[in-house]
């Protein structure tokens, strides 16, 4: 079994010219799509001019979220390192881990990422990503706004930017979704209901929302016949449904794009979970020793299995560290403890995804971005006069135990956002931010839509892409307003 | 309490206060304009200043500025440049005389800058947007129309319509469905359910003429099976669930227990609709909407949920444009979705012009003041008892043709108007509209009988037609019903009822306000009693964050994957079998596969089909080829979709 076998992806020209297909042929479906009240792609921009889409410099795409808001001065921007103390006033801790040294001079980054800090000269670190801090943290709502674009509520169902992905440029191999999600469960926690909220296609509808891999070590499951039932039955039972079709009296009442619809998804469908492709979801053809440089957790083997849904043709990997409240990046309290083990689980998996891309010739053509929906600090709970509620709890003036020591409070001042490859520059930090608190953007703050219109704008979408929702427009980044940052792109 | 996002703003100006430096790029980001905003910033002056004379159905002067291509055909604005062009002479002329807008006071210096820029950055203009006026306005009151003499005998009022329509075109009259068809048909239209091999064969050997309409009633009457399958429905249109968002800290309140008991009594849909605007406190999650915690955008405040809300579930009316500016779309305008927002407002509510304070408080009000005003000196639950009066008054017509177009769509697949959330559209035919509008209005706003007048008409007992493709378009020309895919519930109740595999218990909500006579003789639960789960989900039941009114109608891969493979399916598809097998232990191959072929699809399979299905089922039958067997027939086209 060649685990490594690569989807080979179309050249740069002929996918533009796919993705002119691709739109051509949702233009012949659009009325198909009008039945349901699906949207329309609208090809004119304010000007009356058709929406030119920049040319792609990156096919995939691979979202590294670290969800519940990493504290930037414990990551990628450090700050002045203090020691835990016992009586120490909490006000003088900007950073609870010395800086360390990375491979690019004048770059530190946090003690913890050694291995990141040796892959540095391939990525492009942002410090000065500013979000708005919607005058109360709720994690899952701004996890939404970061995602989609927008703030919720909406009055429509805003779709997530893998979707969006998705809908704009469609799979890559056809057989592997183009919009998978690795490694957040949907049930069972608090903000469940929230984080489903969006987690989905959105007015795009299921077709382009995500495919779910909670666990990517079962993930071969999703892609396989259902348990108990072997490959041959699986392809007989497939082919008596073919002769059935055939056999059914009663095609002529029904709707040929009701009745070919519906035939053509289970075909897609029956065509994945028969192919080669699905071996891409399975961690354990995986050598052993790469499994082990990626088995940090399940963080750690989502990327292991997001950089073989890629080699295997996936169009936008999101891989979570999972949002569950008050776990993981969610440090309200103990944050020095957490933030270690949180990197340590992030490190070398990260750092190895980067070199295996590399390593197979993926990299210049996939966009890897690592990014949170906030930072923390350890005494600003949204932005200096902001209305947001302090929601530490290890509230404290000095400190007294480890469980004060860290960043407890949500900052929405700045924070760090990594990206690798897919046209970004090398080696590049782009922004600053005050050395003392409120660690303010002091340098080329970067905005969510300029963010998003940044990432777009290297995947071949234009910011202004729109579609008819509702006959208005809907755009993908905030009413067609975000803007690509020039610097950023090499 | 709601501070929208200025605080937003004021953050960055904060930052940018703090900055000191002036390195290009912040330069950049302070400098830059993002993208010219035509409809925010140019709309409201060329409306104030310009439409009066030069927009709509006026051209004074030959000149008119109903669309961007009007302005730069006639040369009145070189896109880029505004030095040069007229319509910045015009309204800076020095002699007042020529000086425009006629007889009025000029620009402001910063409207007629804002003009240049606009010119400047090219004459930006919003895709679709035209002053032009609309050529259709929807008629406000009820309407009853002259019905045509029956043909053939065909006195339903829907057919004495439809025939003429159908003659009038020389179109066919599509062909009378069978009473296997019409049986399943009717079946999942009114209860959900798919009738059982037993009451199936009952009513093909009935020989009475009058059956369908027996049948009809007697499904009507079931009270219990017709609220658990319109529940859903319901669900969708008034955005209520057992679980979602805002429910995390109180920010959403459910409506179940009130909706199911309004359901079983039937309750006159004008009852309905009053007890929903202006509710008890077992209706009130419909107007209190979803309230986040935080900061949200001026539109998306619970007042402004209420308008939208309010005017789409009863009238089709999209507020949402006019949530934030006055709509491109139709012809509400901010203030009148402000003023509908402030009927259910505790204090004065401020209007914002796309997230910005406008300063302008609105007084509650309402958009058909024709039919009577909302004093907005009253206090708020008078207000809302006067609004609820308005919305359900005998000569609101828009109320009525709103829901009637919405069941007409649920059981012949496409609405009168459509999008049914776009009332503002032309029907396809006023008359049959008119006509079921008034009929609801007339028999005390009853609901069922409504459905009961569309199911009976010779119309709906018809073959579904094949068409080439979606019937969406304003060109769409009535031929006959079209087919429907199954809701999420339908399919997962169907599946429950062939197998026997329905759930033992019912969500928790649920549990609590179901009678204990009402529990006592169950043994399981329906789809719409129970949370959605991954199945549901993935087949199109939605998360219920905004109102839905129309479902999927397409399968689409991660749906059929999940029907192919999801472990949840599977399970079921396992116990089911062995239910089956226990069921029919005696029975030989042939026995089952017709029991399945009657139950699922309400006919028997042909000679082809038994064969293809001996061979899966095997012989002896095996578990796992049931198992497969109930598979392939659910998967079938014919299965998933109500033809």
């Amino acid at each position: 079994m060649n685990s490594n076998k690569r989807f080979e992806r179309t050249p740069q020209c002929e996918s533009a010219a796919t993705r002119r297909e691709f739109l051509r042929a949702m233009a012949a479906a659009g009325a198909a799509t009008l039945m349901a009240g699906e949207p329309r792609p609208l090809r004119a921009d304010e000007y009356g001019a058709t929406v030119k889409h920049p040319m792609a410099k990156a096919d995939a795409c691979i979202l590294l979220w670290m969800a519940g808001g990493m504290a930037a001065p414990e990551t990628f921007d450090p700050k002045r390192y203090q020691p835990f103390e016992i009586g120490l006033s909490v006000e003088k801790v900007m950073s609870t881990f010395p800086a360390i040294d990375t491979v690019v001079e004048g770059i530190k980054i946090s003690q913890g990422l050694e291995n990141i800090a040796r892959v540095m000269d391939r990525a492009t670190l942002i410090r000065t990503h500013v979000l708005p801090d919607l005058g109360h943290i709720l994690h899952s709502r701004h996890q939404y706004h970061w995602h989609t674009g927008y703030v919720p509520p909406q009055t429509v169902a805003a779709p997530h930017i893998g979707a969006w992905l998705a809908r704009v440029l469609g799979p890559i191999n056809p057989v592997i979704p183009p919009f998978i999600n690795i490694g957040q469960r949907l049930e069972g926690h608090g903000e469940a209901e929230e984080v489903k909220a969006f987690t989905t296609g959105g007015f795009f509808g299921s077709e382009y929302g995500p495919f779910n891999l909670p666990f990517p070590e079962d993930a071969t499951m999703a892609v396989r016949p259902p348990k108990g039932m072997n490959a041959g039955r699986f392809e007989s039972r497939y082919r008596a449904y073919q002769k059935l079709i055939k056999e059914s009296p009663q095609v002529e009442y029904v709707s040929d794009y009701q009745q070919g619809s519906m035939l053509r998804a289970v075909d897609a469908a029956h065509r994945l979970l028969g192919s080669q492709e699905k071996s891409a979801f399975d961690l354990s053809l995986e050598k052993k020793d790469t499994f082990q440089q990626y088995d940090t957790g399940r963080f750690g083997r989502g990327c292991l299995l997001a950089r073989r849904l890629v080699e295997a043709g996936a169009r936008f990997v999101e891989v979570t560290t999972e949002y569950v409240p008050f776990l993981h990046w969610d440090t309200h309290e103990n944050g020095h403890t957490t933030a270690e083990r949180m990197k340590g689980e992030i490190d070398r998996p990260i750092a190895q995804l980067i070199l295996d891309l590399e390593d197979r010739g993926l990299l210049d053509r996939t966009l890897v971005i690592l990014a949170s929906e906030f930072s923390r600090d350890m005494m600003i709970e949204g932005v200096p006069g902001s209305t947001a509620r302090d929601q530490s709890r290890a509230k404290t003036d000095v400190l007294k135990e480890p469980i004060h020591y860290g960043l407890h409070r949500h900052f929405t001042g700045s924070s760090s956002v990594l990206m690798f490859g897919g046209g970004t520059k090398r080696g590049f930090l782009y922004g600053e931010t005050a050395s003392e608190r409120p660690c303010l953007v002091t340098k080329n703050p970067v905005s969510l839509p300029d963010l998003h219109a940044t990432i777009l704008h290297l995947m071949g979408i234009s910011p202004k892409t729109a579609f008819e929702v509702e006959r208005r427009p809907f755009y993908v980044t905030e009413d067609g307003k975000g803007q690509p940052i020039a610097d950023l792109i090499a | 309490m709601d501070i929208p996002s200025p605080i937003i703003r004021l953050a960055h100006c904060v930052l940018f206060g703090l900055l000191g430096t002036t390195s290009g790029a912040a330069l950049r980001a302070q400098e830059s304009k993002p993208a010219f905003d035509f409809a925010h910033s140019v709309v409201p002056i060329l409306k104030a200043h310009c439409v009066e004379c030069h927009g709509g159905h006026r051209h004074e002067g030959d000149f008119s500025i109903n669309t961007r291509e009007k302005i730069v055909d006639s040369s009145s604005a070189i896109p880029g440049n505004s030095a040069e062009s007229y319509i910045i002479e015009m309204v800076t002329n020095a002699d007042a005389e020529v000086r425009m807008p006629k007889d009025k006071p000029p620009l402001s210096e910063a409207e007629v800058n804002t003009l240049r820029e606009w010119i400047d950055s090219g004459l930006p203009w919003e895709a679709g947007f035209s002053f032009a006026p609309r050529n259709y306005e929807p008629p406000l009151r009820p309407r009853r129309p002259e019905l045509p003499l029956p043909a053939d005998g065909r006195t339903n009022p829907v057919d004495r319509i439809l025939d003429a329509y159908l003659a009038e075109r020389g179109l066919p009259r599509p062909a009378p469905l069978d009473d296997a068809a019409f049986m399943r048909r009717i079946h999942l239209d009114l209860i959900g359910l798919l009738p059982t091999r037993e009451s199936l064969q009952e009513f093909l050997a009935d020989a009475n003429s009058a059956k369908r309409e027996q049948l009809i009633d007697e499904l009507l009457a079931d009270n219990r099976n017709y609220t658990e399958h319109w529940l859903s429905f319901w669900n969708d249109l008034l955005r209520n669930d057992y679980a979602g968002t805002g429910y995390i800290d109180g920010g959403r309140k459910q409506i179940s227990a009130w909706l199911y008991r309004a359901l079983m009594e039937n309750m006159p849909f004008d009852q309905f609709a009053r007890q929903l605007i202006s509710p008890t406190p077992e209706s009130e999650g419909f107007i209190r909407g979803i309230k986040w915690r935080g900061n949200v955008n001026a539109s998306q405040k619970p007042e402004l949920q209420f308008a939208q809300n309010v005017s789409q579930v009863f009238l089709g009316l999209n507020m949402k444009c006019a949530s934030c500016h006055d709509s491109f779309i139709d012809r509400w305008t901010l203030e009148e979705t402000y003023g509908l927002a402030a009927i259910t407002a505790n204090g004065p509510l401020e209007a914002y012009r796309c997230d910005k304070p406008t300063g302008k408080i609105v007084e509650a009000a309402w958009m058909f003041p024709e039919l009577g005003r909302i004093d907005p000196q009253a206090p708020r639950e008078e207000r809302l008892g006067r609004l609820a009066e308005l919305m359900t008054d005998r000569e609101n017509g828009r109320f009525t043709r709103t829901i009637v177009n919405r069941l007409w769509h649920r059981l012949m697949g496409r609405g009168i108007v459509h999008p049914v959330d776009a009332m503002q559209t032309e029907p396809w035919n006023a008359d049959l509209l008119d006509y079921l509008a008034v009929h609801l209005a007339e028999n005390s706003y009853d609901l069922k009988q409504t459905l009961r007048l569309i199911v009976t008409s010779q119309a709906y007992q018809s073959r579904t037609v094949a068409l080439d493709e979606p019937p969406a378009g304003p060109q769409y020309v009535y031929t006959g019903p079209i087919a429907k895919r199954m809701t999420a519930e339908q399919f997962v109740d169907a599946l429950w009822q062939i197998t026997e595999t329905a759930p033992k218990q019912s969500h928790k909500d649920v549990a609590a306000f179901l009678t204990d006579a009402e529990k006592k003789d169950r043994t399981n639960y329906r789809a719409s009693l129970v949370s959605s789960d991954l199945l549901m989900r993935s087949l199109g039941r939605p998360n219920r964050e905004q109102v839905v009114t129309d479902r999927p109608s397409m399968l689409t891969t991660l749906q059929a994957l999940d029907l192919s493979n999801s472990p949840l399916l599977a399970e079921t598809l396992s116990r089911g079998a062995a239910n089956i097998a226990e069921r029919l232990a005696d029975a030989g191959p042939t026995t089952i596969i017709d029991w399945l072929y009657e139950s699922s699809l309400s006919r028997l399979p042909t000679a082809q089909e038994r064969a293809v299905a001996l061979e899966v089922l095997g012989s002896p039958p095996s578990p796992q080829g049931i198992e497969d067997l109930v598979w392939l027939v659910i998967m079938l086209p014919e299965f998933q979709i109500i033809r």
